[in-house]
C-alpha cells in the first residue's frame, strides 16, 4: 500500500469514527436529556427495574398528562413500587418533559 | 363428480396463486415491513403508524389492522397499496389485537385500567363494543377454531376467555403471574386442547387443559448457557416473550430473552429437543409460514428478523428491519 493509500485509509478510518460517535452522542442524548427533578429520580429508580428509558421517552409529544397518568397507573398495578403520591409527581413530570405540546 | 372436480381445481388454482408474507410491526417506530418468505427480502413497508403494537390481516389478505400505542387508534390498511384507510379511536391505550376467523371483527386489548377488548366491525370500520375485563388487557388472540377470544391480563394477572358470537366472557383462569403471549395446541377436531402460557417474570410458560379449564403444569426454559453470556436485562418483566406452534402441530417454539434463543418443544410429549438456535438478540415474538417450514423470530435490540429453518433447527437468513421489532404475525393473500 502506498503512503497515499494509507492516509486515504486512515482518513476513511476517522470519518466512520468521527460519524460513529456522533450517532452514540444522538442515541444517548435521545435516552438521557430529560431535566434533574424528583420525577426523574422516580423514573430512574422505579422504572429501569423493568425496561429501558426509551420505554418512556419513546411516547414523547404523543400524550396528554390524562394519557401519562394512565401509563404510570398501569405500571403501578404491573408492580412499579411507587406510592399514591409518587404518580402524581411521576406524572407530572412526564408531562411536562414528554408531554404533547 | 364434476362439482369435486372444479372444487379441486379451484382449491390448487387458489393455493397456487396465494401468497404469503410475514408482518413484522416495529416497537418504537411508525412503518411495518412485509416480508416474502420465498426470498426473505422485505417486499412492502406500512407508513404512519407510530409505536405499532399488535398486528392482523383478514382471511384473504385484502385488510391488515395494526394498533398505534402513541395515538391510541386502530389503523386500517388497504392490502394491496399499503395505505392507511381509516384510524378507529380506541377508548383507552391499545396493545395487541386479533380478528375472527371470518374477517369481520377486531379484537383490540386495552391496557389502560380497568381494561377492556375493544370490539371493532371491519364492515363499518367502527368500534360497535366494548367488553369489560378485570385488569388491563395486553393480548388477545382468536382460538384456532374461532370459537373464543382470550384476553390476557398483566395487571389483572388473569386470563379471559369471550365467546366469539355473543362477545361475552364464559369463563377466567389466574395466574401468579401477569399473563403474556399464548400459543394453542388443537384437537382433532380443531377445538383448543391446550394453551401454552408466558407469565410476567417466568423464564418458561404454563400448559393450560382447556378442556379442565386449569393450569396442569409449568415448564422452565433452561439454563444452559455460560453465565457471563446471560443477558441480565431489563426484559420489561417478561424473560420469555415469544411462542408459537408450529402448523402442523408437530412442534411448539419459545423464545428466551436472557439465553437469545429459541427452544424446541415436540408436541404432545413436550420433550425439549435438542440444539437450541442462538438468536444473537433479545427475541420476542415468532410466526410460521403456512407450510411449517420457516419460523420467523424478531430479535428486538438487534433490530431485525432472524429467519430458522424449523427442521434443521438453523438460522437461514437475517433480515433488518425497523426499531425494537416485537410482534409477527403471518398473512396470507389469495
Amino acid at each position: 500500500m502506498s503512503a497515499a493509500e494509507v492516509v486515504s485509509a486512515f482518513r476513511r478510518t476517522l470519518l466512520i469514527a468521527g460519524s460513529a460517535c456522533l450517532l452514540a452522542g444522538a442515541i444517548i442524548t435521545a435516552a438521557d436529556d430529560l431535566p434533574d427533578g424528583e420525577g426523574k429520580k422516580i423514573l430512574e429508580k422505579s422504572c429501569t427495574t423493568c425496561h429501558d428509558l426509551t420505554e418512556v421517552t419513546k411516547l414523547r409529544g404523543f400524550y396528554t398528562r390524562a394519557q401519562w397518568r394512565d401509563v404510570v397507573v398501569t405500571m403501578k398495578e404491573y408492580g412499579a413500587t411507587v406510592d399514591d403520591k409518587q404518580v402524581d409527581v411521576l406524572t407530572d413530570y412526564l408531562t411536562t418533559n414528554l408531554g404533547k405540546k | 363428480m364434476k362439482t369435486s372436480i372444479f372444487l379441486a381445481i379451484a382449491l390448487v388454482a387458489s393455493s397456487a396463486s396465494a401468497q404469503v408474507r410475514i408482518i413484522q410491526t416495529n416497537s418504537m417506530g411508525d412503518n411495518i415491513h412485509l416480508i416474502d418468505p420465498k426470498t426473505n427480502q422485505i417486499v412492502a413497508e406500512v407508513k404512519g403508524v407510530p409505536l405499532n403494537h399488535g398486528a392482523a390481516a383478514s382471511p384473504d389478505g385484502s385488510r391488515l389492522y395494526f394498533s398505534s400505542e402513541a395515538e391510541q387508534t386502530l389503523d386500517a390498511v388497504d392490502g394491496k397499496t399499503f395505505q392507511i384507510l381509516k384510524k378507529i379511536a380506541l377508548t383507552g391505550r391499545p396493545n395487541n389485537i386479533s380478528i375472527s376467523k371470518d374477517g369481520t371483527r377486531v379484537y383490540v386489548g386495552i391496557v389502560s385500567a380497568p381494561g377492556a377488548v375493544d370490539v371493532i366491525d371491519t364492515g363499518s370500520l367502527e368500534r360497535v363494543k366494548s367488553i369489560p375485563t378485570k385488569g388491563g388487557i395486553h393480548n388477545t388472540w382468536v382460538t384456532p377454531d374461532g370459537k373464543f377470544v382470550v384476553a390476557g391480563s398483566i395487571a389483572g394477572k388473569l386470563m379471559t376467555v369471550i365467546d366469539q358470537k355473543t362477545e361475552e366472557p364464559v369463563w377466567t383462569l389466574a395466574f401468579d403471574q401477569g399473563v403474556r403471549p399464548v400459543a394453542f395446541e388443537v384437537n382433532p377436531d380443531g377445538s383448543t386442547k391446550r394453551m401454552f402460557v408466558q407469565l410476567s417474570d417466568y423464564h418458561g410458560f404454563a400448559v393450560v387443559d382447556v378442556a379442565q379449564r386449569k393450569e396442569v403444569g409449568r415448564l422452565e426454559l433452561p439454563n444452559d448457557i455460560p453465565a457471563e453470556k446471560v443477558d441480565k436485562g431489563p426484559f420489561n418483566g417478561s424473560p420469555s416473550h415469544g411462542i408459537g406452534v408450529a402448523p402442523d402441530g408437530k412442534t411448539l417454539w419459545v423464545t428466551s430473552r436472557p439465553n437469545a434463543r429459541v427452544y424446541t418443544y415436540s408436541l404432545p410429549d413436550l420433550k425439549l429437543l435438542p440444539n437450541p438456535v442462538d438468536l444473537g438478540g433479545r427475541p420476542d415474538w415468532v410466526t410460521f409460514t403456512p407450510d411449517s417450514k420457516l419460523l420467523y423470530i424478531a430479535t428486538e435490540n438487534t433490530d431485525s428478523v432472524v429467519v430458522v429453518d424449523v427442521t434443521a433447527r438453523k438460522e437461514v437468513a437475517r433480515i433488518k428491519v425497523g426499531r425494537s421489532p416485537k410482534r409477527n404475525i403471518t398473512m396470507v393473500q389469495r
